[in-house]
């Protein structure tokens, strides 16, 4: 499969200091933010015991495992084992990495060498990412209006006004999960309300 | 196909009291069917094949769907006068039966997984201790391990250096041995008894002979399922669900000494199942 | 003293134990041994509670049996800022989140003790049910951030948020994974990080924050 950015979240449901779960295309990963706010998607599994990453805590700018406390600092390199609190750890233990940016309140992650950029959603907002039980054809069969693959966009009516609205697509473990923007100024209850209405249109075409 | 060496051992598959009182237990064991019912006065275990071994220990009725390799180990200090033996339930569990097992012999997790009850920040190291595999009964036995422990039992107040001892007598059961609050000469026995549904999922069996004859029996199960449910979103979240014999796999410490045995014990014996091999 | 009848795994007993914890209200607990014991089935518990069901708080005479209204007793008397907004459009909402706390339970709840208890039923009609509920949980709060609200109902936590905490923070015990709900895991954090907030198993620590211990 050609590596490429993939969406696995919005910046505004991952404030400082939390860790979420995030994926990349098959990969789990423990996607957090510091204390002041430095972003990283790392892989889900604390080399000692396996435990994952994402049930973890963000003290500063380490992110540490909730099973042992092992601390790890931001090169993913293991910094700090309680059990042993006078121990340098060796510089073998690591977490591997992924490349990890936000750009328009998206957050992408692509393997670590990853070169280039993600794609640019200019003039839009964040609305919110929303999970589904169909997949992609589905949501465009729904709403024939809808162009592209990975990327959907159309201006839709809603209410009196026609919208835009942008769905990025993410294929994870538990399924479909659209993260959607808006036009700036748009009346984001009005096109939650409509995006919310697009999955029971799509996840019944499925059912039917 | 399952190894002959693991059909020929021991393993937990249900309370014997509910039995007792009439209980059917329709489950599993090592992937296949059984049934554990009352018959004519005897407790039985019946899979696809007709009729298991069955023995009747420590509140627990074992089952061995092979030919017993031996008898089920014995816990001594069950029989002494003045124990209390609490049944504390069953718990189901989506991990390898030896993840459980290996969680049980763990104490580097208490500060962050049983804050304030088996551990707290800053104490956190673990001393060394001792490790080794007993060669006569061959078992795995942890000896001379000792953490600071905020509220190590139901009936203590405050903070103590809680002393241990860990033991593995069979590859899904553990036992440990821990300071008893109420008494300087002798020591509190808390097992669990796992059951291997699959190599993926277990039913864990927690049960206790303590000295206490103060707190109501209710109390003291509420306390070891407060303890055992804590690391239960652990043992769900670890990846692999197996647990890797493979050393690249994962990096142990000084602290994980009893780990170290009890998966080099596993391996050398051949019971592998819930294990893993190779790295995926 | 009020009297609460606990079971420490029980999500509509912890619901109890955290808002009283939360109010710095003190109660007398007795431990029922609910599981494998099924004592909130025997005939004496019959006695305090014919629905054989936990919690149960006794207060003098006053009996209660619905976590709900146990909620309301304890703002009452300690906190009633937690009533929520004295509005009828708050107080109606209030009661719509106190009622949907019911469905977590049946649904959320059941999941839970079916993957841990082995309660037998119908796992994935429960799970179904329990994403629909979290589907609606998701929609509500994801409106209310868009109005920078951070709770349930009005600017300051309220038993709406309390009643739905547990089966929610719970979920994963029952297979049901909080991850495509972004906004009720902020929500959740938020209960988490309050003043006085209690754990029970399966919600641990934010060990976040409190500060990393000084390393010799």
């Amino acid at each position: 499969m050609t590596p490429r950015w993939i969406a696995t979240g919005l910046s505004q449901d991952l404030p400082k200091a939390v860790v979420m779960a995030g994926h990349w295309q098959g990969h789990d990963l423990a996607v957090w933010r510091s204390a002041t706010g430095r972003l990283q998607a790392w892989n889900d599994r604390c080399p000692h015991r396996g435990m994952r990453l994402s049930h973890g805590f963000v003290r500063g700018e380490t992110l540490a495992c909730i099973y042992h406390g092992w601390v790890y600092g931001a090169d993913g390199g293991c910094k700090h084992i309680p059990a042993h609190p006078a121990l340098t750890p060796p510089a073998t233990i690591t977490v591997a990495s992924f490349a990890c940016v936000e750009q328009d309140g998206v957050i992408w992650v692509a393997p670590a060498d990853m070169a280039g950029a993600p794609p640019v959603l200019s003039d839009l907002q964040p609305l919110r990412s929303i999970s589904l039980t169909c997949d992609v054809a589905a949501v465009l069969a729904a709403e024939p209006a809808l162009q592209g693959q990975d990327i959907l966009r159309a201006t839709v009516q809603i209410g009196e006004q026609g919208q835009q609205v942008c769905l990025v697509a993410q294929e994870g473990p538990a399924g479909l999960t659209l993260h959607a923007l808006c036009g700036v100024g748009a009346d984001k209850v009005a096109v939650s309300r409509w995006v919310e209405d697009l999955r029971r249109r799509a996840e019944m075409k499925v059912a039917a | 196909m399952i190894a002959q060496q693991v059909l020929n051992e021991w393993y937990p598959v249900a309370m014997a009291a509910q039995i007792r009182a009439g209980q059917r237990r329709v489950t599993q064991l090592l992937g296949q069917p059984i049934t554990v019912d009352l018959q004519k006065g005897a407790i039985v275990v019946t899979g696809q094949g007709g009729a298991l071994h069955v023995t009747e220990a420590f509140g627990h009725v074992w089952a061995c769907p092979g030919t017993p390799a031996h008898d089920l180990f014995p816990i001594p200090e069950a029989l002494e006068p003045g124990r209390r033996l609490v049944d504390v339930g069953v718990v189901r569990v989506k991990c390898s039966p030896l993840r459980a097992v290996e969680n049980f012999l763990d104490i580097a997790h208490f500060p962050f997984v049983h804050t304030d009850v088996l551990g707290a920040e800053p104490h956190t190291e673990v001393n060394r201790y001792e490790v080794q595999i007993r060669e006569d009964s061959d078992e795995v036995w942890a000896t001379k391990v000792t953490f600071y422990q905020p509220q190590a039992a139901k009936s203590a107040e405050g903070g103590i250096v809680t002393q241990y001892m860990y033991r593995v007598p069979a590859p899904t059961a553990a036992v440990l041995y821990k300071t008893c609050p109420n008494r300087t000469d002798a020591w509190d026995v808390i097992g669990i008894f796992v059951q291997p549904l699959t190599e993926e999922l277990c039913d864990v069996w927690p049960w206790m002979a303590l000295y206490d004859d103060v707190t109501p029996q209710a109390e003291l199960i509420a306390f070891q399922q407060m303890i055992f449910l804590q690391d239960r979103s652990i043992l769900e979240n670890q990846i692999p669900r197996l647990l890797p014999l493979d050393p690249g796999m994962e990096i142990p410490t000084q602290a994980d000494l009893t780990s170290i045995a009890y998966r080099r014990w596993l391996k050398k014996r051949g019971l592998t199942y819930g294990a893993q091999m190779v790295a995926a | 003293m009020i009297k609460l009848y606990d079971y420490v795994l029980s999500a509509s007993c912890y619901k109890i134990r955290l808002m009283a914890a939360l109010l710095g209200v003190k109660m007398d607990h007795e431990a029922v041994d609910f599981h494998p014991g099924r004592a909130h089935k025997s005939v004496a518990f019959a006695q305090l509670n014919p629905a054989g069901t936990l919690p149960v708080m006794v207060d003098g005479a006053m009996i209660l049996t619905e976590s709900t209204a146990m909620l309301v007793y304890l703002a009452k008397l300690a906190g009633p800022d937690w009533l929520g907004p004295v509005d009828a459009k708050a107080a109606a909402q209030v009661q719509h989140w106190l009622a949907f706390s019911g469905r977590l339970a049946a649904s959320l709840g059941m999941a839970r003790l079916h993957d841990m208890l082995l309660y037998q039923g119908d796992i994935v009609v429960w799970r179904e049910q329990g994403h629909a509920a979290l589907r609606e949980l998701e929609a509500a709060l994801t409106e209310r951030r868009f109005a920078g609200g951070e709770w349930l109902v009005g600017d300051t936590p309220s038993i709406a948020d309390i009643a739905c905490f547990p089966n929610v923070a719970l979920s994963q015990d029952g297979g049901v994974s909080l991850d495509a709900y972004p906004s009720v895991r902020l929500w959740t954090r938020r209960i988490r990080a309050l003043d006085r907030f209690i754990e029970m198993p399966g919600i641990h620590r934010l060990h976040e924050l409190s500060p990393a211990p000084k390393v010799a």
